[in-house]
């Protein structure tokens, strides 16, 4: 016989195991994170990643009277500055709820490709003006053109840097071997202490949730939703390097399948914004249909998309991907969190100039694929690609024609 | 386990893609038969392990937790 209390206990319990137990589906994290992403639109813009770490690399130069920059928006008032630090919150809350969070200290040379991989990604993603998530994972539901120049290029360069990867295992071993240390793991039966930290992180969220509510509701969403953010991608592993990169490796499509679930989403949700003109508020239409279609097309987007797949795939995750790894305790994506911060700002300043200089004016304008075929097709043209996409990942993933393994 | 074990593979403190390269690479020196156990901390490696096996035709003897956070999966070269 149960007690009424026990089966109180029972059911929350229960709530508590189907979310921190197992991970998710993939599909099922895509889903959500692309209904967020909606959700992010509807309120202000859309979820991006790169320019939240441009944000705290500015920061940091600036504190440290670096490039002689002026009128750098401090992190706290900065909404993706701030959505980057909750989605690592978000995972760090989630990973901790599963007991799954630990130092993972990672041999020397992983921590350098980690940092080299950042660093690509920065300067990817300021050369093709976004990046897996602002250029692709929202670009391509924004219907611009240039989005998906941007994701050609993250296919090249994910391919590429695979090629390296499977190199450097045969011809430089030594590079991902060596001394390696785990801390603060929970042990099977105990380390309930990382429950009780995992519910004092989403507390003060919530806390400071509440003290930007006064003055800043829209900060007060952002927030909320980048925690819930980071702690959707902790639980599903949502990877948007192993979207590009499995089909070529082990021939896995799930994490295909999971992205393209949540580019549908966004492509329905972000459609009828612009469409609609949702959330325009005073602005004109126009400004609202021309959110995240940024001058990238034809050539910055898939140089600037290949620089960062390089990146992405030598360092293990994208920008997202980096900050979830962050908060379940990879230190290897510390590293690579630390070359994009470190490296976003002079690739800003010098290295990204230097080269568009080069490039003709009418290499880098927008395009918002409505202008020239209409909302409709646009919107068919990007589910006839998204349809040949999954159909050639679940094709491969059954004959193995295109993978390594 | 009572398991031979022919091969300890140790990944602890590489994430992802590495440990499934490192497996991939370790398991071709291997001969049909063999086993091989890996230990790893990512907790990434064990929905890629799964698939690979699967794909690979290679067996998932047995998989589980050790203390410190060290996942440890036990495979049988096909």
């Amino acid at each position: 016989m149960e007690e009424p209390s026990n089966k109180n206990t029972s059911t929350l319990g229960e709530l508590y195991r189907t979310f921190f137990s197992k991970h998710w589906p993939i599909w099922v994290g895509g889903l959500i994170l692309g209904l967020l992403n909606v959700f992010l639109f509807m309120i202000k813009s859309p979820w991006g990643g790169s320019g939240g770490y441009n944000n705290w690399g500015e920061n940091v130069y600036q504190s440290l009277g670096l490039l002689g920059l002026e009128n750098v928006t401090p992190t706290g008032d900065s909404l993706y500055g701030m959505l980057n630090i909750l989605i690592i919150l978000g995972a760090l809350a989630a990973a901790l709820f599963a007991k799954e969070f630990a130092l993972r200290i990672p041999p020397v040379g992983e921590l350098i490709k980690g940092f080299i991989g950042g660093g690509l990604m920065a300067i990817g993603a300021k050369m093709g003006m976004g990046c897996t998530i602002g250029g692709f994972f929202s670009g391509i539901p924004a219907l611009s053109g240039g989005a998906i120049l941007l994701t050609v290029g993250l296919f090249l360069g994910t391919i590429v840097a695979l090629k390296y990867l499977m190199w450097e295992m045969e011809a430089l071993p030594g590079i991902s071997s060596g001394k390696s240390k785990t801390l603060l793991a929970a042990s099977r039966k105990g380390g309930s202490w990382q429950k009780w930290l995992g519910l004092i992180v989403t507390v003060f969220v919530f806390v400071m949730a509440y003290f930007y509510s006064k003055e800043n509701m829209t900060m007060t969403w952002f927030v909320i939703i980048g925690l819930l953010l980071g702690m959707i991608c902790q639980r599903s592993r949502f990877c948007i390097v192993a979207s590009f990169r499995d089909p070529f490796m082990t021939g896995k499509s799930s994490s295909t399948v999971g992205i393209i679930t949540g580019i549908l989403v966004g492509l329905i949700g972000f459609t009828l914004i612009k469409m609609f003109g949702v959330g325009a508020g005073d602005l004109p239409l126009r400004y609202r249909e021309m959110t995240w279609v940024f001058p990238h097309f034809w050539l910055r987007a898939p140089i600037g998309g290949f620089v960062f797949g390089l990146g992405m795939t030598i360092a293990g995750g994208c920008a997202v991907g980096t900050l979830w790894r962050v908060g379940e305790g990879q230190v290897k994506l510390w590293a690579s969190a630390v070359g994009f911060l470190a490296i976003s700002p002079l690739a800003a300043k010098y290295i990204v100039p230097a080269f568009v200089g080069l490039l003709p004016h009418s290499t880098r304008y927008k395009n918002f694929m409505p202008d020239y075929i209409g909302y409709a097709w646009s919107v068919v043209l990007v589910l006839a690609i998204l349809l040949v996409w999954y159909l050639f990942v679940k094709w491969n993933e059954k004959t193995g024609k295109f993978s390594a393994y | 386990m009572d398991t031979n074990i022919d091969q300890t593979l140790d990944v602890k403190g590489l994430t992802c893609p590495m440990p499934i390269l490192k497996l991939s690479k370790t398991m071709k020196k291997l001969k049909s038969g063999q086993i091989l156990e890996m230990l790893g901390t990512d907790p990434g490696t064990k929905l890629d392990l799964e698939s690979w096996c699967k794909k690979s035709g290679n067996e998932l003897l047995d998989e589980g937790e050790l203390d410190g956070g060290v996942f440890r999966f036990v495979i049988k070269k096909a």
